[in-house]
């Protein structure tokens, strides 16, 4: 995959509402309205994100003019699967949880509870 | 990045560094017991099944990692050097062959005694700086290449 593809799809996934209508779009096709349903947002507004995720590869529209339900590719994730699932990257989350674990093992001491 | 990463020019290794707001025997306990091993080792969106460790020069340590995607990587590591409670050595027990898709890696991790905090370094050596940098782009890639869906929900933790 061309790093400029990456970095596209590494952009369209950094936004939390389109990881949302992403994750809604892995369960089924749908339309923009249905899409706009759970957000407080207009439908321009997510007309925008989905353009994003569009130019992203991430969605294809279909060609139908009134409905043109939207629909997830997922061929795009792949090759960021594969970028955050090297060896430091593996190590970061690691390190991130060990950091969560050890505030839990931390209040758990103080608590009187586990020792260790 | 709260984690300071290293990747040496002239050496197959890889050194991550971070400091842990914690006491060094916390920190001692949460990389050399199982039940708190599994409670970090692999980040969020992992969990682990299988973590049998017998912390000790020699002992081996089965591990079995469950993906979002429900796929599974099964490890095996032997504990090489065992000085509690700031440091400890570890190899992949079938080091040379790299079964699994894993490359193989001799990992050093020292503790360091900074009061209340600790600071963590780890040296993870390969067998060659090619074997380095195939494990920086892929490594742990394979087992989470699987359906959109999964995908997305495993994107959806980060």
């Amino acid at each position: 995959m061309h790093p400029d593809s990456l970095s596209a799809t590494l952009f369209a996934i950094a936004d939390p509402t389109r990881r949302g209508l992403l994750a809604r779009l892995a369960k089924s096709d749908a339309t923009v309205g249905q899409l706009a349903e759970p957000y407080d947002m207009s439908l321009a507004a997510v007309s925008k994100h989905l353009k994003v995720l569009e130019s992203a590869g991430l969605v294809t529209r279909g060609r139908e003019a009134q409905w043109r339900p939207c629909r997830i590719d997922a061929e795009p994730l792949k090759a960021v699967a594969e970028w955050i699932g090297g060896f430091s990257a593996f190590w970061d989350r690691s390190l991130d949880s060990l950091d969560e674990h050890l505030a839990a093992m931390r209040a758990s001491q103080n608590n009187g509870g586990d020792p260790q | 990045m709260k984690t300071d990463t290293e990747i040496a020019r002239d050496e197959p290794t890889i050194t991550m560094t971070r400091v842990y707001e914690a006491p060094r025997t916390l920190v001692w306990s949460a990389m050399s017991e199982a039940r708190h091993i599994r409670k970090w080792w692999g980040g969020r969106g992992v969990v682990n099944p299988i973590c049998e460790m017998d912390v000790r020069p020699g002992g081996i340590w089965n591990h079995v990692m469950r993906f979002p995607d429900g796929q599974e990587l099964r490890l095996q590591f032997v504990f090489l050097e065992v000085v509690p409670p700031e440091r400890l050595v570890w190899q992949q027990a079938d080091l040379g062959s790299g079964i699994g898709g894993l490359p193989a890696t001799h990992t050093t991790v020292t503790l360091d005694d900074l009061g209340a905090a600790t600071r963590w370094k780890m040296v993870a050596r390969f067998r060659s700086i090619e074997d380095r940098d195939a494990a920086l782009t892929f490594g742990f890639a394979r087992p989470i290449e699987s359906s959109g869906d999964a995908l997305t929900e495993y994107l959806m933790t980060m």
